[in-house]
């Protein structure tokens, strides 16, 4: 067995720094979703939005001082309430989604509630106009030209069995009707919308409303769809997760690539980069199996790591450090946010006559052995928050983290160097 | 020191000797037994007697109507007039009854008929399966909230597994069990046991999720159908597990060994 390394190898990347919060929100409310980062006026100024199960979207500055709160609870006769889960009928649970709709310069928000209403707001957060659907719409709105026409288009999914498509102004276009309940946020490739259902389904129709492929699965789909050039060539491929525990790569006709099977339901969208510079797409995901993988676009297994609890918010992929290496940033339902370096952790086995040596990071393509060691994911930091994890967003310019939790929280967590 | 565990009575004459005095305050009781084995009577005979010595109950009926349960507790005998007995047959009555219960010193029973309710607003489209268990989460929570409801008894799981689809029932089921304990009520589920009495509960996770499973069965002997009655589990109870004889004598019932036919 011949075994090379370099020392730096041996030694590791060692990371400098740490997490530190900048400040915490307490919304009163429980939350659901991810918050959405943007700039609302295009004055630089960012803001932060978020729903709450009590169906109200805040709007934070960037130093957590509320801008406006918007309540969206529908008015409901005696009767009508009885027959709803009060605690969660107003509920908004997907993040918002942010379009300049108008055309006024200023940016919409387009969300929808567990009562069917799809609401645009102003960037003051007044009411620009509301759709009623038949049923719950659970996951988010997409918001993109799927026509060609220079317009923006405004689709969503709902508990009534339907994929409805909306104009800027609100009004429906058109109405998919499917064999069950979406809760799945579509995605749009070229005039084609992509969505799962509730029975384990992933369609692709056209903008008219044409089945152009179905592709099934074992159990809901409630993951929104990634597009990506997974081999660096132009062929795209659709990457969605499962609850059957399955992360499946398709390509543009709906035929299965490749199929990843981890140990706990899908709930999110995977996040793709190329985190080795092979010139190829990595994806990274996490599962109710606890774990955040990383996955190689052949659809092999490069690492994993194991937190206490599921992870059913998306991930992040971004470098924090600004240091040239990307990291993983995925909050758990353990109540921790974890910073992981995007290249993995390879573990020695065994190496002869290097006794006590048993862990390196960073790229292993220099490194000949038989199998004597293996990847696994490398933890760089961990914050604690006080509650379930739903779901983290970056300031890009600051890279400021905001991690929305369950209980209500909205802590601001920023990278700071290692002080002296 | 022991903790004193705070008990509601059955009620049943040699029961509640058997149970160390009743079932345990706050437990989810699991009720089950097949046709005609005096489930609902049973349990109404709870709240009853409890709304007797001045407490409340609720009892909401999937299928059988306010008038026809009514009609059969009087046969048997229950003095319905001394208890302040609230039907509900109308979703926009709830507010008047509990205002009528809060303003009443006697105790009192609140029947919620969705049998009823279902004939009213049976073309009212409703927006998923949930909406029936909706309707009774929203029941209890504002009958406990606004009164000092203390039992509610819900007749039966059965019926409500027909109105609402249960897509994934361990889940569902656990959260709903956990709801009522929650909600601090001494809660009695009945569950419609199928002839062969080959399981006491629907999916049977509602054994392992409830507190305690009484179990009322009607046995042939010789000519006669006996009913009988057992304590299949009760947690946080040392309890006699023997099958006793069922029999309602002078507005009374009575768990005994042997009665009105002999042990064998």
């Amino acid at each position: 067995m011949k075994i090379t390394f370099g020392l730096k190898k041996i030694l590791g990347r060692e990371k400098e720094g740490l997490l530190r919060e900048k400040w915490k929100f307490d919304s009163k409310n429980t939350l659901l979703a991810p918050p959405t980062i943007c700039d609302l006026k295009n004055t630089g100024e960012k803001n932060i939005l978020f729903g709450t199960k009590e169906g109200k979207i805040y709007s934070l500055d960037k130093n957590s001082n509320i801008k406006w709160i918007f309540d969206a609870q529908e008015q409901v006769d005696q009767i009508e309430i009885m027959f709803l889960d009060v605690e969660s009928a107003n509920s908004i649970q997907a993040s918002p989604n942010i379009y300049d709709l108008t055309g006024d310069g200023r940016k919409e928000i387009v969300f929808g509630t567990e009562m069917g209403v799809v609401y645009a707001l102003n960037s003051e957060g007044k009411p620009v106009w509301k759709f009623k659907a038949e049923g719950s719409i659970r996951g988010g709105v997409i918001i993109k030209d799927v026509d060609g026409d220079g317009k923006p288009e405004v689709i969503f999914g709902s508990g009534d069995k339907n994929l409805y498509i909306l104009n800027a102004k609100g009004k429906l276009i058109n109405k998919f009707e499917v064999d069950e309940s979406i809760e799945s946020m579509p995605e749009v490739m070229d005039d084609k919308i992509i969505f799962g259902t509730n029975n384990g389904k992933i369609h692709c129709i056209s903008f008219e409303g044409e089945e152009i492929w179905t592709f099934k699965t074992k159990d809901k789909v409630l993951a929104q769809p990634v597009i990506g050039k997974l081999f660096g060539g132009d062929e795209r491929y659709i990457i969605i997760g499962s609850t059957d525990q399955y992360l499946y790569t398709l390509d543009e006709q709906g035929a299965l690539i490749w199929k990843f099977k981890t140990e706990g339901a899908i709930y999110s969208k995977a996040a793709l980069a190329d985190i080795n510079n092979d010139k190829k797409l990595e994806i990274i995901f996490g599962s109710c199996d606890n774990k955040v993988y990383a996955v190689d676009s052949r659809g092999e297994k490069m690492w994993s790591y194991e937190t206490n609890f599921w992870i059913v918010a998306p991930v992040i992929v971004s470098d924090i450090d600004d240091d040239g290496n990307l990291e993983i940033i995925a909050g758990s339902y353990d109540h921790n946010l974890y910073v992981l370096d995007a290249k993995g952790n390879y573990i020695l086995d065994y190496v002869p006559g290097l006794a006590g040596v048993m862990q390196q990071t960073g790229s292993y393509s220099d490194i000949t052995t038989s199998e004597a060691g293996k990847m696994t994911g490398k933890k760089i930091w961990q914050y604690q928050t006080e509650g379930i994890i739903v779901g983290c967003a970056m300031i890009d310019e600051t890279k400021d983290i905001i991690i929305n939790t369950q209980k209500g929280y909205v802590n601001n967590i920023g990278y700071e160097k290692k002080r002296d | 020191m022991e903790k004193t565990i705070k008990r509601v009575k059955t009620y049943i004459q040699g029961l509640d000797d058997a149970m160390q005095g009743g079932v345990p305050a706050g437990h989810v009781i699991l009720v089950s037994g097949t046709p005609g084995s005096m489930k609902s009577s049973v349990t109404f005979n709870i709240l009853y007697n409890e709304a007797l010595n001045g407490k409340t109950g609720l009892y909401i009926s999937l299928e059988q109507s306010y008038e026809s349960l009514n009609q059969h507790l009087s046969n048997m005998g229950l003095r319905l007039d001394k208890i302040n007995i609230q039907p509900v047959k109308n979703l926009t009555r709830i507010e008047e009854v509990i205002h009528t219960v809060k303003n009443n010193s006697t105790g009192s029973i609140i029947v919620v008929d969705i049998g009823t309710i279902r004939k009213e607003i049976k073309d009212i489209k409703i927006a998923d399966n949930k909406s029936w268990l909706n309707v009774i989460k929203n029941v209890v929570k504002k009958v406990k909230m606004e009164t000092n409801c203390s039992l509610f008894v819900l007749d039966s799981l059965s019926a409500l597994y027909t109105l609402s689809r249960f897509e994934d029932p361990r889940v569902e089921l656990f959260y709903t069990f956990e709801f009522l304990r929650d909600m601090d009520l001494t809660t009695f589920l009945i569950s419609e046991m199928p002839l062969d009495e080959s399981k006491y509960s629907e999916y049977q996770i509602e054994d392992f999720l409830s507190d305690g499973i009484i179990h009322l069965r009607l046995t042939p002997f010789r000519r006669n159908i006996i009913k009988e009655i057992m304590v299949v589990k009760m947690r946080a109870t040392n309890c006699n597990n023997d099958v006793f004889s069922l029999e309602f004598k002078n507005g009374q019932f009575q768990a005994l060994y042997g009665g009105q036919n002999p042990l064998l």
